[in-house]
């Protein structure tokens, strides 16, 4: 029964990687790798591919990007190197993913262990969330010689790797293994500890030479007209619960509203039907010519046979019953279902932990320094994309800082937020 | 990143990796070298420099390329002659690389037309400051029968012309040979005996790879001609490994000193040179068709494989094959191994089925229903064409049995390594 929740979609070969990486042109000054947030340099680990140096193309990830085997899988590749890659003058662009996941799936098959401690240097930082900014902070700061504590809300690290993304798109056996070599490296996780509750900010300042806070997004929105209504689930709510039973969840509906557009109510949509639940309607706020989801999800939703409707606000809610307006055109539509689920977007939840918000979820200024010297921000609630690979660039960019800020070649007043 | 020394003592010269570039327009000036040597080359042998009274004219265009089925480069040919600088700009370039660059290794490529040239030219370039000298014996595509694969094939000339090159220098002499030859033995041991002290193989193959089929001349065509020159890359690595191994195999060869040169563009390749004896690589076309950055994954995808190995000296491998590579008359003729299909991985595609039949003994049977193919173990005489022509690796090596009346248990018997079954 969850089968096609619980299947990936089959990856390359070594005969057929080795077709897909004959298709790279090898570019000079390779457009693919200037255009990878995290500097994954794709472009030579292609190469390596292509002189059948496989090794050599895990080192290279690996040593640019802790979570390489998760960004080969759901990165919005069209909107980064695969939209710059020259290829596309001929036909269309490298599968640049799929080559990073069949060398990371090699990786791990061939046991590497590519990264390695750093001999102590003295310094601990603490870091609060789990999710694919903090892991990344924490390798770079491993690989340095740093001593590393992250504190954890839930029981399991990951943030939306773990408790968001779907299993037929993220195995939970790859974050599992990205997340234990890096415990393995060294990373010291304190589970089930929320800061600001169990344990206070002042007390990792007192503790730490820094305190990176990279809590993320993890909570839903909701409008105030779903307030206490049975019917309705948030997103992530719902996501987190399918993940964790591996798709063995019992109170499917027979049939459900999505409503949102962007890549998560995508998930939720096409979960549902992957779990055959029969009638699932997506209605978007977006139009088409504007939609948020990538294209890749967007196709993966309506393969799935999800109903989408595009440009639609809810504007009434009875019970199970939703009437939704168009938002340019006279129109009106009513769709009763037993289930609501609300993919309008996530917020932050940054109680106790000293830092400022905006409206866009994230601080009310560019960089990763905050009011106090000896805190930073990263991750989603830093400015910049809200992607898993923008996580892992703005990881590594606040790890650099702080390394500098410690070793005293960075004066500490020049990392302070900007004005907020 | 692995780190493995991967450097190779060869005669008596340090070298921090095998890998040079041979001796061609990779390494034609100053400042292709220092790009090259900032890229993790270990050394060059410059572009062949000849003699002052010799006249360089090059035609255009002057390269072709063999291909097959949408790969580009298979093989390459060229019609090129010898170093278009000046002997003097030459000279310079040598003292000013060895200056600069005095931890790489500095090999200057030379030709003569007679013995005063080889003697003359080895004096030049010894005082320009070269660690080493190789002499050409064998471009195939020189103007005048006094210089080139001509004087290659000529055992004498080669010893003589090594001689000359002796008195001329104290440094170490490197022979480059041609492989448009049946047995290179007697060239290689001529130079030897002449007072070199090592041989670099192969330099270029004569060929005619395609033809203008309208003009109905060889390609590359120049003013409506074309004419018979070398040939390189990766289709002559089969080539030049077995005139490797032929010279380590002779009598007295057997710690011969080799620079081994034919179609080297991946790590694999050359674990395969240093497995038959060559101690430095040196390599050209590739570097040609993607520059000089395939080094590093050279270098990398050689140190995963020592580390694979369990070596810390390439050493410990260099010629590690030769002994267990044998005259077809001594292999074990006893068994077969017949081939094992595994439905789950076979797509249903009949290659194996039109190959066994068209080009085997039909010993194949086509399930047309399920579209899958079985062995039929009475007609299969165990050739594997099967297993090379199959696109999903569905077919690899299974039961050994004896052949009727042979001695053996088939248990002992070795077949493939697992890197070559696994996929
Ligand atoms: C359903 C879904 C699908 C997505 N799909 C993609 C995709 O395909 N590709 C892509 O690139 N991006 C995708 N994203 C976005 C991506 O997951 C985020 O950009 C990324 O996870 C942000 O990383 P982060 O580390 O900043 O935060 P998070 O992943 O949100 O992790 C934050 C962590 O902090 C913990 N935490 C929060 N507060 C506290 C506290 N007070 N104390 C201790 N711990 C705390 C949380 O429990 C969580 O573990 C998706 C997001 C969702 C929700
Ligand atoms: C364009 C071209 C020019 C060459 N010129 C020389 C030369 O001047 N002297 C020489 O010894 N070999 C010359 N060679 C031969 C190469 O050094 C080398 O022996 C041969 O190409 C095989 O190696 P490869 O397959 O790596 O190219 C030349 C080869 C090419 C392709
Ligand atoms: S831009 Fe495309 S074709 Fe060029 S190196 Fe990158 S992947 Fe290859
Ligand atoms: S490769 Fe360079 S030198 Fe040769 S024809 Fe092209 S542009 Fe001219
Ligand atoms: S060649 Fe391979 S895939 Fe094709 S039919 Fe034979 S076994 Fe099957």
């Amino acid at each position: 029964m969850t089968k096609k929740y619980e299947t990936e979609a089959p990856g390359y070969t070594m005969t057929t990687v080795m077709e897909e990486a004959a298709r790279c042109l090898l570019c000079h000054d390779a457009p693919c790798s200037k255009a990878c947030p995290a500097d994954t340099d794709p472009a030579r680990f292609i190469r390596s591919v292509r002189f059948n140096n496989v090794k050599g193309a895990a080192e290279t990830i690996r040593e640019n990007n802790a979570l390489g085997a998760i960004c080969a899988r759901v990165c919005p590749t069209e909107k980064y190197c695969e939209l710059a890659c020259s290829r596309t003058g001929i036909d269309c662009p490298i599968d640049i993913g799929g080559i990073q996941r069949y060398v990371t799936d090699f990786e791990q098959a061939a046991k590497m262990d590519i990264l390695k401690q750093g001999k102590s240097n003295g310094h601990h930082i603490a870091i609060v969330g789990s999710g694919p900014a903090g892991l990344q902070v924490a390798t770079t700061m491993l690989t340095k010689g740093y001593a590393v504590d992250i504190y954890e809300k839930n029981e399991k690290a990951g943030g939306y790797l773990t408790y968001g993304i779907p299993e037929y798109r993220l195995p939970n056996d790859i974050v599992e293994y990205e997340i234990k070599r890096i415990v393995n490296l060294g990373a010291n996780v304190h589970y089930n500890t929320t800061v600001g509750e169990d344990i206070m900010m002042a007390d990792l300042k007192a503790n730490n030479d820094a305190v990176v806070v990279a809590v993320g997004a993890s909570e839903s929105k909701v409008l105030p007209m779903f307030a206490d209504n049975a019917n309705v689930e948030t997103a992530v709510g719902f996501l987190a619960r399918v993940k964790e039973a591996k798709g063995n969840i019992t109170d499917l509906p027979e049939n459900a509203v999505v409503i949102g557009g962007g890549d998560v109510a995508m998930d939720v949509a096409t979960t549902l039907r992957r779990l055959d639940v029969k009638n699932v309607t997506d209605m978007a706020y977006e139009e088409f010519d504007e939609f948020r989801a990538s294209k890749k999800e967007l196709k993966g939703t309506r393969e799935a046979g999800v109903t989408i409707v595009d440009g639609y606000v809810p504007t009434a809610v009875n019970g199970n019953e939703v009437t939704f307006k168009h938002r340019h055109i006279d129109s009106e539509m009513t769709i009763k279902s037993n289930k609501i689920i609300l993919a309008i977007g996530q917020r932050v939840n940054a109680a106790n932990l000293g830092i400022t918000i905006n409206k866009n979820e994230e601080v009310p200024y560019a960089g990763y320094g905050t009011a106090d010297a000896k805190v930073f921000v990263t991750g989603d609630i830093a400015q910049g994309d809200k992607t898993v690979v923008w996580a892992v660039r703005k990881g590594k960019e606040v790890a650099e800082q702080i390394d500098k800020m410690v070793m005293g070649e960075t004066p500490a007043a020049d990392l302070v937020g900007g004005n907020e | 990143m692995i780190k493995k020394d991967l450097s190779v003592d060869f005669l008596g010269v340090h070298f921090e990796n095998p890998f040079l570039l041979s001796s061609s327009p990779v390494d034609n000036c100053y400042e292709m070298c220092a790009k090259a040597f900032d890229e993790g080359w270990a050394g060059v042998a410059f572009k062949t420099i000849g003699p002052k009274h010799f006249k360089v004219d090059e035609v255009s265009p002057r390269f072709d390329e063999l291909t097959k089925e949408g790969t580009p480069f298979v093989g390459f040919k060229n019609m090129e002659q010898i170093a278009e600088h000046s002997l003097e700009e030459n000279l310079h370039d040598l003292k000013k690389l060895k200056e600069n660059y005095p931890t790489k290794i500095i090999i200057a490529s030379i030709m003569g037309t007679n013995e005063q040239d080889w003697e003359e030219l080895a004096q030049l370039v010894t005082e320009a400051k070269a660690d080493m000298i190789e002499m050409n014996l064998s471009c195939p595509q020189m103007t005048s029968h006094d210089m080139g694969s001509d004087v290659g094939t000529n055992p004498e000339l080669v010893k003589k012309y090594c001689a000359a090159v002796r008195r001329g220098t104290d440094l170490p002499i490197l022979a480059k040979m041609t492989p448009n030859i049946t047995d290179m033995v007697p060239a290689a041991k001529a130079s030897m005996d002449g007072g070199a002290n090592g041989i670099a193989t192969i330099n270029t193959v004569k060929s005619i790879a395609n033809l203008d089929i309208d003009r109905k001349t060889a390609l590359p065509t120049v003013d409506g001609k074309g004419s018979i020159s070398g040939f390189s890359g990766k289709a002559v690595k089969p080539i030049a490994l077995r005139f490797i191994q032929q010279l380590r195999e002779a009598a007295g060869m057997e710690q011969l000193p080799i620079s081994g040169i034919g179609g080297i563009e991946t790590w694999q390749d050359a674990a395969e040179f240093l497995l038959l004896g060559a101690t430095t690589l040196q390599v050209t076309t590739s570097v040609m068709q993607y520059g000089y950055r395939i080094v590093e994954d050279m270098k990398n995808g050689l140190m995963h494989y020592m580390e694979e190995q369990g070596i810390d000296h390439l050493s410990e491998i260099i010629g590690a094959a030769n002994k267990s590579i044998v005259p077809v008359d001594s292999l074990n003729r006893d068994y077969k191994v017949y081939p094992k299909i595994d439905w789950d991985k076979c797509i249903g595609c009949g290659r194996c089925y039109i190959s066994c039949f068209d080009g085997a003994h039909q010993a194949i049977q086509w399930n047309e229903e399920a579209r899958r193919p079985t062995v039929d173990i009475d007609k299969c005489v165990g050739c594997h064409l099967c297993n090379l022509v199959c696109p999903v690796g569905a077919i690899s090596t299974g039961e050994v049995v004896m052949k009727p009346g042979r001695e053996g248990n088939p248990e002992d018997i070795k077949i493939e390594s697992p890197r070559l079954t696994h996929f």
